[in-house]
């Protein structure tokens, strides 16, 4: 029992093509679709049966994480609106944008010096959330205005937050295997 | 052909057949096996009703293996041909084993091969093998219980298992007989076994599994909606257990009694023994008598507590993290479930409660429990239950990734991604009419190549003359339901396809295990040989003494010069074919013979009636 593989994620989970995303119905519709097709529905089945429930379940995973992430999301939409992305060399020139992102980077390095480096952490951790909010806001305002051009911008300030809020975690991560 | 095969998932082809299925628990230090029976999932005892089979192989010089109890009885006497905890070594390389476990008794050979071998008097052997034994004392076991032929089995690992030593898992268990139908992380069986896929109540909620075990400590955050599992994050210490809190009290027993073990190990190991007793006697009261050597004292449940609190605040640390992985909050999660001998004691039942603010789940067995909630699944997917929805989604525990220029690797599939899952990675070269490429697989959370772990290395050739930057290759990851990955890489951009696929190190190959299968069932067969040969000359050596006994007695009474003569010869015959290694030949010498004595036998059955008529007939006129 195989799908369509030529439908874009958002037509695979039945949502509308926008930014904005139910995440319960993408939950529900995931769980739904896996249900059917998950390789262990055919462990009793043919090889071929299970090679196939691979590839599909790949698929529904890779659309579930796209849709999932707010800057992948981001990102598909752009790819479906023919706006492409190349890895080595688009990054931001936003120099406003790079200064707040070197200031947090040096907030971070302080941390361990701070009375109660787990505290701290969470302080810093929440505010970045709440910039990365501001440019989801942002990205979908661009986006249902039709300036893409302005909208892959925040995508690449997006990428910037993630490398951020990575290097959150592992300080952490670093600062629980102290405690 | 395809069109009459259609059928919807979960449909056996003969739906009223009920399969035998079987669930194992590989554990490393106790391995268990459960099926479903009547509905009702539990695990098989063996002929003396333990239930537990230590995990523990034993090689005899003679060939014969030991698993179990008897081969744990000879840990202190034969040890380095006795292997425990072999599952610390699955999928593991030399280098690994020894810093994961310290010193060891055992002798490790690094192969040509990948996988390394444990030298023991019967030759040398891997931890699959060693691991195989184990399953197949517990297939037989499930085999005799249920009596019949099994058609699957689901044999559980830790949900922190890389793909090497998933692979090497699914190894043994080939190795074994057996047909996995999948590889189960330990978690999610548990979450499995409690039932937590039919309790509305927990649905769409987050369930945590804390799993204290001898050695290892474990802790998973699963999500659970409409009968679909989720694995959410994973964390745990690999060298923190119950025999952590043996020790704790061990050094305190050691102090009380101003004693100092550091060169006396029978006293180190008589310490560990009773903080032992001490640690599961204060589950059930408040203070017991503890003594080392002459020294007698008291230990109480307070004293306890302080001394592991350290060691059970680490652990509560792993699951702070977990939550944090698992992005939800910790009042999201609805219930916590306990796992592991070690999660009887009542103090780590506290504060695991207090963490999560619930008391935990604590009904089933916590010895038990992952081997029951895999006997459910196993039964489940041999299509006995077709109506059931319950589905177990599995993340890879750890980044897969690509080496790239300067040493450093790139993630291709991060860690936590839902499997199975297939990702490609476009890359190009560097240098001009560049024709081969090296593809470096790894796995692991780190920036560098030398801090992440190696799976596989191997070089792309036959990419066509191109300038620089021009050639587009595709690096594709294929991971699948149990976490297997398979790495395939082709060049693209003319055309011309070079694809190559990769198993990773410290699994062995198909081949290899071909050739294992092929050599235990030759050994099996050389096995049956050997016994019928054994059988045939013992019964050759007794109708010799047989013939020479009678001959003895009254050869010369009742067989004529050529009769004895033939005989004789045939005797020489018997005698010969004895030492040919043949049983068959051995047997139809035994066959000449007899055949050759008929008349004598008859003849000497003749005389005795005789005799014993007679021999009657003046006992009773004596009397």
């Amino acid at each position: 029992m195989s799908i369509d593989f030529k439908q874009n994620y958002f037509e695979l989970f039945e949502l509308p093509q926008q930014y904005e995303i139910d995440k319960g119905a993408l939950a529900t519709a995931f769980r739904q679709l896996q249900a059917a097709h998950h390789p262990d529905r055919f462990a009793s089945g043919s090889d071929e049966d299970r090679r196939v429930a691979q590839q599909v379940t790949s698929f529904i995973n890779t659309g579930q994480e796209t849709l999932s992430s707010p800057r992948l999301r981001a990102r598909y939409l752009l790819s479906l609106a023919d706006v492409s992305f190349d890895d080595e060399r688009d990054t931001t020139s936003d120099m406003m944008f790079l200064m707040s992102q070197m200031e947090r980077r040096e907030q971070l390095e302080q941390v361990t010096q701070s009375d109660d480096p787990l505290d701290a952490i969470d302080a810093i951790s929440s505010e970045v959330k709440a910039d990365y909010e501001g440019l989801q806001n942002a990205f979908e305002e661009a986006y249902d205005a039709g300036d893409l051009e302005e909208a892959k911008q925040v995508v690449l300030k997006l990428k910037f937050f993630e490398r951020l809020m990575g290097e959150i975690k592992q300080l952490e991560e670093k600062l629980e295997d102290e405690v | 052909m395809a069109l009459l095969q259609i059928s919807e998932p979960g449909m056996s082809t003969a739906p009223h057949e009920h399969r035998l299925a079987i669930g194992i628990d590989l554990g490393t230090t106790n391995s268990l096996v459960a099926s479903v029976r009547s509905g009702e999932a539990s695990t098989l005892a063996d002929e003396n009703g333990e239930h537990l089979l230590p995990s523990v192989v034993r090689y005899l010089e003679n060939g014969e293996v030991i698993v179990g109890t008897k081969a744990q009885a000879a840990l202190g006497s034969d040890l380095q041909n006795t292997i425990a905890s072999a599952k610390r070594f699955l999928g593991r390389a030399v280098s690994e084993i020894k810093t994961l476990a310290g010193q060891l008794p055992y002798d490790f050979v690094e192969t040509e091969g990948s996988v390394p071998q444990i030298q023991t008097c019967a030759g040398n052997v891997t931890a699959i093998e060693v691991s195989s034994e184990i399953l197949k004392s517990l297939k037989e076991r499930a085999e005799n219980t249920l009596g019949g032929e099994l058609k699957g089995a689901v044999i559980t690992v830790p949900a922190y298992f890389d793909d090497a030593q998933r692979q090497a898992t699914k190894d043994a268990a080939r190795l074994a007989g057996l047909n996995v139908y999948r590889l189960l992380n330990e978690p999610t069986a548990a979450a499995v076994a409690y039932g937590l896929d039919q309790k509305t109540d927990v649905d769409n909620k987050v369930i945590a599994i804390y799993d204290l075990g001898g050695g290892t400590f474990d802790v998973s955050l699963l999500r659970l909606n409409k009968g679909v599992f989720e694995v959410l994050s994973t964390g745990g210490d690999s060298a923190l257990g119950g025999d952590d809190f043996d020790h704790v009290i061990a050094e305190w027993l050691l102090t009380e009694s101003q004693q100092t073990a550091t060169q006396d190990e029978f006293l180190l190991r008589a310490a560990m023994l009773e903080g032992r007793r001490a640690k599961e006697a204060l589950s059930d009261t408040a203070e017991v008598d503890v003594s080392l050597g002459e020294w007698q004292g008291t230990f109480n449940v307070e004293q306890f507590n302080a001394l592991i609190q350290p060691l059970v605040k680490k652990t509560l640390m792993a699951c702070r993290r977990a939550v944090r992985d698992a992005d939800v909050a910790k009042e999201d999660i609805a219930e916590v479930v306990m796992v592991g001998g070690s999660t009887r004691v009542p103090y780590v039942r506290q504060l695991v409660g207090e963490f999560f603010d619930r008391p935990p789940l604590v009904d089933i067995d916590p010895d038990k429990v992952v081997a029951i909630g895999a006997g459910i699944q196993a039964d489940l997917l041999a299509g006995n239950k077709p109506d059931s929805d319950l589905l177990l989604l599995d993340v890879i525990p750890l980044s897969l990734g690509l080496e790239t220029y300067g040493g450093l690797v790139e993630k291709v599939i991060a860690r936590n991604t839902t499997i199975p899952i297939t990702r490609a990675q476009e890359f190009t070269t560097f240098k001009d009419s560049q024709t081969a490429m090296t593809i470096h697989v790894l796995q692991g959370e780190r920036e560098t190549v030398e801090a992440n772990r190696s799976l596989a290395k191997f070089a792309l050739r036959g990419i066509p003359a191109m300038v620089a930057g021009a050639a587009r290759i595709k690096v594709t990851f294929q991971v699948d339901a149990d976490g297997l990955l398979s790495v395939f890489a082709e060049e693209e951009s003319t055309g011309v396809k070079t694809s190559v696929e990769v198993k990773p190190s410290y699994g062995l190959s198909d081949s290899e295990i071909e050739g294992m299968i092929r050599a235990s069932m030759e050994n099996a067969k050389e096995d049956v040989e050997q016994r019928r040969l054994r059988e045939a000359q013992v019964d050759a050596d007794r109708s010799l003494e047989a013939l020479d006994s009678a001959m003895a007695a009254d050869a010369d009474v009742l067989l004529s010069e050529p009769e004895k003569q033939l005989l004789l010869d045939a005797r020489v015959e018997l005698v010969t074919a004895k030492n040919s290694e043949n049983a068959d030949t051995v047997k139809n010498a035994i066959k000449q013979l007899e055949k050759a004595a008929e008349f004598y036998v008859a003849r000497r059955m003749d005389s005795n009636i005789q005799q014993a008529m007679s021999g009657h007939n003046i006992t009773e006129f004596e009397s």
